[in-house]
């Protein structure tokens, strides 16, 4: 099939606002009359109050009023409503807000918020899930066994720390444990991180006299960020309106409802008047979402010949003080477990189990890089036990046509070409090109899979309007939040695919809005594509039928006798007549005035056929429903003389069905490998005994600069077309971060012969290695030519 | 109240402000310049970045009542915001710009870099960028549009 704006180039539709700094982020909005709030923060990660005497604060200039959480009556969440916006008579992690000032400044709110006196009771605080389940740890949530849950699936545990437990169980484990000739057994550690966009959480809240509560948010949930404050508030869900501006990255943790529910519970101490709850970048870091902390336990099975046998593994989530948001991160995390290989026998067990951290959330591709960094770096030491290639062990068990995976999803051939993308992954780095070594580094190259379905609750959907105007231009209005993945730039390819137009006589939403903008699960887990994608074909596909049916009572011919051809409907035997698409978009006005036809402005969706929850006793299902699967390979060099770690060259091959924004298909795997690269390395919030956190800013918490981006990319799309994607397409956008950390730390091992079994892992600990094994070198006499971190003015502290 | 002289975007201007607050604080706040973004207020992320006669500078660690008779130039300075700076152009035709939160503090480094040496080597680039963060691109796609950006700025010097 031959495309014109399906995998051209593109341009994306609101770039122009974002280069001239005229894009609206919320922290740019100004509304009359507002107020601005400042949070405290207690001084344990684990407390009970006391009593809190907010009288001198309220005394303080420009204070309007001082809110605590005294009057929050019940939780609210998602899947297990254990959430409450501010403590109410104990604090569970060091970023939850005690108390709040209301002030006519941010800085008058700061400065009062040392007023406010708070009394606390400390309790034993718990940063790992292995220490809070321990049979005499301290309940982190007393009420456990009173909480709603929304399916059976996310049922608590009560008298415990458990918040929930899920297992899978695929064909007989003990006998696929018996059938196997070599076992390898091994503990893994994912710590945890933080999503960090650039512009951190902010949200306005305000309550209006007609009942209404309004707000504005960088969330990619709005329509979750709406039915959660209804819930707390005990209001219609129509009645909470929230609008989404441009949005400064998201990378996961701005999906759940993070600081909405706090802004409008803080707004409803002073109705009538909008309040701005900014975080500083530390806040962004204690007070919102954290996300990885995985620890699994992981035993494989497998014959002489290198078949897997048996899987058998249990996962443990430091979920952090309330588990809603993390509950779909354990269970994702479980399902995915198996990677892209096939195990006949499995079973897989998680425990997210509530600690004294920040609540863990979603960050990029949730589930996934914590199960397959184990599963993939198992398949390494399991390769190495049976004497065989990391490649050839992994040909040798891809999940392939008709296979199942951990959770019994039979694969089609039409879900993606595993065998090409390790072949084009391994023409890029070759094995031979790993386990060397010269004068000043050792060489390693590592390999891995990755594998994700677009997760979603079963009834996520996407919704597409497509309203024609007059002149026949269209507007396209949807509520997938672009957060720079591109999302409206395919929007715009796909609808000029479909209604065979220009891109440019699209015009693509900016902003999101509940109250107008078609209703969306979440903008999450790379399914936009996929979703939003059949949602524009079915709704132009409307469109055009409508166009049809408004021609035939014009040109005098059956609808199914016409064409549409983008700007005109005509007789496909006699193209020559015809009518103009502007001149029946609105009806068709006759010379006399009187008008027929209907007028073209359509809404469809699009969901997932088929997605099951799984079976509660099983832990089965169908619960992907379409997945995308690739291979991913990693070329480093580490310093004899220092143990710095230098990745050369990155190859990622992903089967996406097919490219429709070259550019962006490509910024997202760049993106991704990057971010995947700073999870491997250095990505880590550490937490102190007391449970605050180490290095909550953005000069102790490093990211990846440019001077950390690999000499090297190599990117290549497979393009197996899906079965019932747009135009075969599938998701894309979190994949690349997944077989990072197990290529890179697999990649270690080729080059020093060392295992590591956490991530991430830091120059600091090679060095350690290296002096312990006495491969650490002395440093050459010539001082080295300065690299580029050492001439670049940064992360000085002061 | 302080006052303070500067010239913002080309016009003369006096602000009052109270005394402790940033060159990021005055831009967003006072004067509603909202191009200009907080993204750490450490100086560690570059998003706030901003030319200060003629330097690019960390806009949110520096204070404002230090910048009497200073010139100021932010993203909204450098454009109509129809006719776009060669700088913008380029990072449009380079499809560089993602979520877009990074890029006008980029654009003000690089503006900086060129205005004071348009033929800087790309080693110079690159150092100027590594002061900056960026979630979204992998940093590819900004070495590549800042590369057009040189080009295009060096065009728009032999036009005039």
């Amino acid at each position: 099939m031959a495309f014109k704006y399906i995998g051209k180039k593109a341009t994306r539709p609101n770039v122009l606002e974002r280069v001239t700094g005229k894009a609206i982020f919320v922290d740019d909005i100004r509304l009359p009359q507002m107020l601005y709030a400042k949070i405290l923060y207690p001084k344990y990660a684990h407390a009970k109050i006391l009593s809190i005497d907010t009288s001198e604060a309220e005394k303080m200039p420009g204070v309007v009023k001082v809110v605590t959480g005294k009057g929050i009556k019940h939780p609210y969440g998602d899947c297990l409503h254990d959430r409450v916006p501010m403590a109410v008579d104990k604090v569970r992690y060091i970023g939850e807000p005690v108390a709040a000032v209301i002030a006519d400044t941010e800085r008058h709110a700061r400065a009062a918020l040392s007023k406010i006196k708070v009394e606390y009771e400390p309790l034993p605080v718990y940063t790992d899930a292995l220490d809070a389940m321990k049979k005499d740890a301290v309940l982190i949530h007393e009420n456990l066994d009173k909480y709603f849950y929304v399916t059976p699936l996310y049922k608590p545990t009560p008298g415990t720390n458990i918040a929930l437990s899920y297992e899978i169980k695929k064909g007989n484990i003990e006998e696929g444990i018996k059938q196997a000739d070599v076992i390898v057994e091994k503990e893994f550690v994912f710590h945890h991180m933080s999503s960090v966009a650039i512009e951190p959480h902010t949200a306005i809240a305000m309550h209006h006299p007609n009942g209404m509560i309004e707000i504005w948010t960088a969330n990619v949930g709005p329509f979750a960020v709406r039915e959660q404050v209804a819930e707390f508030f005990g209001k219609n869900v129509s009645d909470v309106r929230v609008h989404v501006p441009h949005i400064g990255g998201c990378f996961g943790y701005k999906s759940d409802p993070s600081i909405e529910p706090l802004a409008a519970y803080i707004a409803s101490f002073v109705p009538g008047r909008p309040v701005k709850l900014k975080l500083t970048r530390t806040e962004d870091f204690t007070s919102t979402f954290i996300g990885r902390g995985m620890r699994a336990h992981v035993k494989v099975g497998a014959t002489k010949d290198g078949k897997l046998t048996a899987l058998e593994e249990t996962l443990y989530l430091s979920t952090g003080a309330y588990a809603d948001t993390g509950t779909n991160v354990l269970i994702v995390s479980v399902q995915a477990s198996g990677g892209v290989y096939y195990f006949p026998n499995a079973h897989v067990k998680g425990y997210s189990v509530y600690t004294n951290t920040p609540p863990v959330g979603a960050l990029r591709a949730y589930g996934h890089p914590e199960a397959q960094f184990a599963i993939e770096r198992m398949m390494d030491l399991l390769a190495r036990e049976l004497n065989m290639s990391p490649i050839e062990i992994r040909k040798k068990n891809f999940i392939t046509e008709g296979k199942t995976n951990v959770v019994g999803e039979k694969f089609k051939a039409s879900d993606g070409n595993l065998f090409k993308c390790l072949e084009n992954v391994v023409e890029a780095i070759p094995p031979e090109e790993g386990h060397k070594e010269d004068d000043d580094y050792y060489y390693g190259v590592g390999y891995a899979g990755l594998i994700k379905a677009p997760k979603a609750a079963t009834f996520a959907s996407k919704g597409c309007h497509i309203k024609f105007n007059v002149d026949g231009t269209v507007s396209l209005n949807m509520s997938g939040g672009d957060v720079g993945q591109g999302l409206w730039t395919v929007a715009r390819q796909i609808a000029a695919e479909a209604l065979k137009m220009p891109p440019e006589k699209i015009r693509v939403y900016s902003e999101i809005d509940t109250q107008y903008s078609p209703w969306e699960w979440q903008t999450v887990g790379s399914m936009f594509t996929f979703q939003g994608g059949n949602a524009i074909i079915r709704a132009a596909n409307k469109a055009i039928d409508i166009l049809k049916k408004n021609a035939s009572l014009v040109l005098g011919r059956d609808p199914d006798m016409l064409e549409y051809d983008g700007e005109y409907v005509y007789d496909r035997s006699y193209p020559d007549v015809r009518v103009a698409v502007k001149d029946i978009c609105r009806g068709y006005v006759k010379p006399d005035g009187t008008t027929i036809g209907e007028v073209v402005n359509v809404t469809s969706y699009f969901r997932l056929p088929g997605v099951q929850n799984p079976d509660p006793e099983t832990g089965m299902g169908r619960t992907g429903g379409s997945y995308t699967m690739g291979v991913q390979g990693v070329k480093l060099r580490i310093n004899k003389h220092t143990g710095e770690i230098k990745v050369e060259h990155v190859a990622t091959s992903i089967d996406v069905g097919k490219v429709i924004y070259p550019k962006g298909a490509e910024g997202q795997v760049l993106g991704g490998v990057v971010q995947g690269l700073g999870e491997a390395l250095f990505e880590q919030i550490r937490f102190k005994e007391n449970g605050a956190l180490e290095n909550p800013n953005l000069i102790k918490y490093k990211i990846p600069r440019l001077e950390d981006i690999p000499d090297k990319f190599t990117i290549k799309f497979v393009e197996t077309p899906d079965a019932i994607g747009p135009y075969g397409a599938r998701g894309l956008g979190e994949h690349p971060v997944i077989g990072v950390p197990p290529a890179v730390v697999n990649a270690i091992y080729n080059a020093i012969g060392y295992d590591f079994y956490e991530v991430p892992v830091t120059s600091d600990m090679i060095k350690k290695v290296l002096e312990e094994k006495g491969m650490l070198k002395e440093q050459p006499n010539e001082t080295t030519k300065a690299s580029l971190s050492e001439t670049v003015d940064r992360d000085k502290e002061g | 109240m302080q006052a303070v002289n500067v010239t913002l975007n080309g016009e003369k201007k006096t602000v009052y402000i109270e005394g402790g607050e940033t060159l990021l604080d005055v831009l967003r706040e006072n004067l509603e310049l909202t191009g200009t973004k907080y993204g750490c207020g450490q100086g560690a992320c570059g998003a706030c970045t901003v030319v200060v006669n003629g330097e690019a500078v960390k806009s949110c660690m520096v204070l404002f009542r230090r910048l009497e008779g200073a010139e100021i130039l932010t993203i909204e300075g450098i454009s109509d915001g129809v006719h776009l700076h060669p700088i913008q152009k380029a990072f449009v035709d380079a499809d560089a710009v993602h979520c877009g939160f990074c890029t006008p503090g980029i654009i003000m480094e690089l503006y900086a870099l060129f205005t004071k040496n348009p033929d800087v080597s790309e080693e110079e680039i690159k150092k100027a960028l590594n002061k900056h963060l960026c979630r979204c691109t992998g940093y590819l796609p900004l070495i590549e549009a800042a590369k057009l950006a040189q080009k295009y700025y060096k065009e728009s010097l032999k036009e005039v």
